[in-house]
């Protein structure tokens, strides 16, 4: 088979599909026409209320008016009453989310407290120990240079003090200090106060009466 | 005759020995002619008297024989003596040793009087120095009295030092 016998066996299929389709088309174009020159369907003649006496119908409409009150006004209250109960159910629903957010929180922030709590505790037990520990090196510290300062002093006034001693004895004896060796000293008193002995022992060798 | 110390006869104590001496020497003496004159015989040995007394006994009897009237007498004149002559007594600070207290004793015969009866004592509390008494008089040459009595210059020396 060859390329013009394929392509001839094409053609004449598309030929064969355009005109079913021509033919349908038609015959919708046909049925469309026939409705659109359908007689109009008559229509409906309003409801003629010559008929009801004006009494009854007066009294029909009072009653459908209380009837429509009544059903709005129980509805009205059926509402009210639904709006109540569902404002209660979300109030009663709100607190509760409410409660249990604020109770999660609580529990969360207590958590969070604790847990700072028990940090701090930790951090302040590290911190008493380093005081602790620093107070007592202080102290030995501190004991170390005031027994230094005391035993400075202790020699500063023993210094002094002898020097004031020393000093203080030099002044007052004078020449007398010298402790070895008295005899000159006292002779020397001796002759100083010769005349007031002599007198001494003359009183008291005078006879009395 | 009139009696002189000799020097190595300084305070009362002293002089009470040697008293006790010629007095034992004197009734030794009396005790011994007795014997002499009943029995006879001899030699007896004498009492030990103490070189003072011995001193004593022969510059009073003046190189002539001694009998018991003498000793006596010596011994009378010596009480007599004692309570006659001057007493004085001298503090110092440290016991005090013989050449110190002849040098004392010394001065006092030389310048007081020559029949001045020394007595001596120590108190170390003087810290130096001497308290002299004679009589009612009392001396008080000690370094104790003077520091006390200067006291009130010490805060000023120490505040100069």
């Amino acid at each position: 088979m060859t390329g013009n016998t394929l392509l001839q066996i094409f053609l004449f299929l598309q030929i064969f599909l355009i005109g079913m389709l021509a033919t349908v088309a038609v015959q919708h174009a046909r049925e469309h026409y026939k409705l659109q020159r359908k007689p109009e369907a008559p229509k409906p003649t309003p409801l003629s209320h010559e008929h009801i006496p004006p009494v009854v119908r007066e009294k029909m409409i009072q009653t459908s008016q209380h009837q429509f009150q009544a059903v709005l006004n129980q509805s009205a209250l059926d509402l009210q009453h639904d709006l109540k109960e569902s404002s209660a159910k979300i109030n009663n629903l709100v607190n509760k989310l409410a409660t249990g957010i604020v109770a999660a929180e609580m529990e969360r922030y207590q958590e969070e407290l604790s847990r700072l709590h028990s940090q701090a505790n930790t951090e302040m037990g590290g911190i008493r120990t380093e005081i602790a520990k620093h107070e007592a090196e202080l102290k030995a510290k501190l004991a170390q240079e005031i027994e230094a300062e005391k035993q400075r002093l202790i020699k500063q006034i023993d210094t002094k003090l002898a020097d004031a001693v020393g000093s203080f004895l030099v002044e007052t004896l004078q020449h007398n200090i010298d402790l070895g060796s008295q005899s000159s000293y006292l002779i020397a008193m001796l002759e100083e106060h010769k005349a007031d002995f002599v007198k001494g022992v003359a009183d008291e060798t005078q006879p009395t009466g | 005759m009139k009696l002189s110390l000799q020097d190595d006869v300084t305070s009362v104590q002293d002089l009470k020995t040697v008293i006790l001496d010629i007095r034992k020497y004197a009734k030794w003496f009396g005790q011994t002619l007795v014997k002499m004159r009943m029995a006879g015989g001899g030699p007896y040995e004498p009492p030990v008297i103490s070189t003072p007394a011995a001193n004593l006994i022969n510059e009073y009897s003046g190189g002539q024989q001694v009998n018991k009237e003498k000793l006596d007498e010596l011994v009378a004149a010596l009480e007599d003596f004692e309570a006659t002559a001057p007493h004085i007594s001298i503090a110092l600070a440290a016991p005090v040793p013989s050449d110190l207290r002849k040098t004392l004793t010394d001065w006092f015969r030389k310048n007081i009087s020559p029949n001045a009866l020394v007595d001596f004592s120590f108190n170390s509390t003087m810290l130096g120095g001497m308290v002299v008494q004679y009589g009612s008089h009392v001396y008080d040459w000690s370094f104790k009295r003077q520091i006390l009595v200067a006291h009130e210059h010490f805060p000023e020396v120490l505040r100069h030092v």
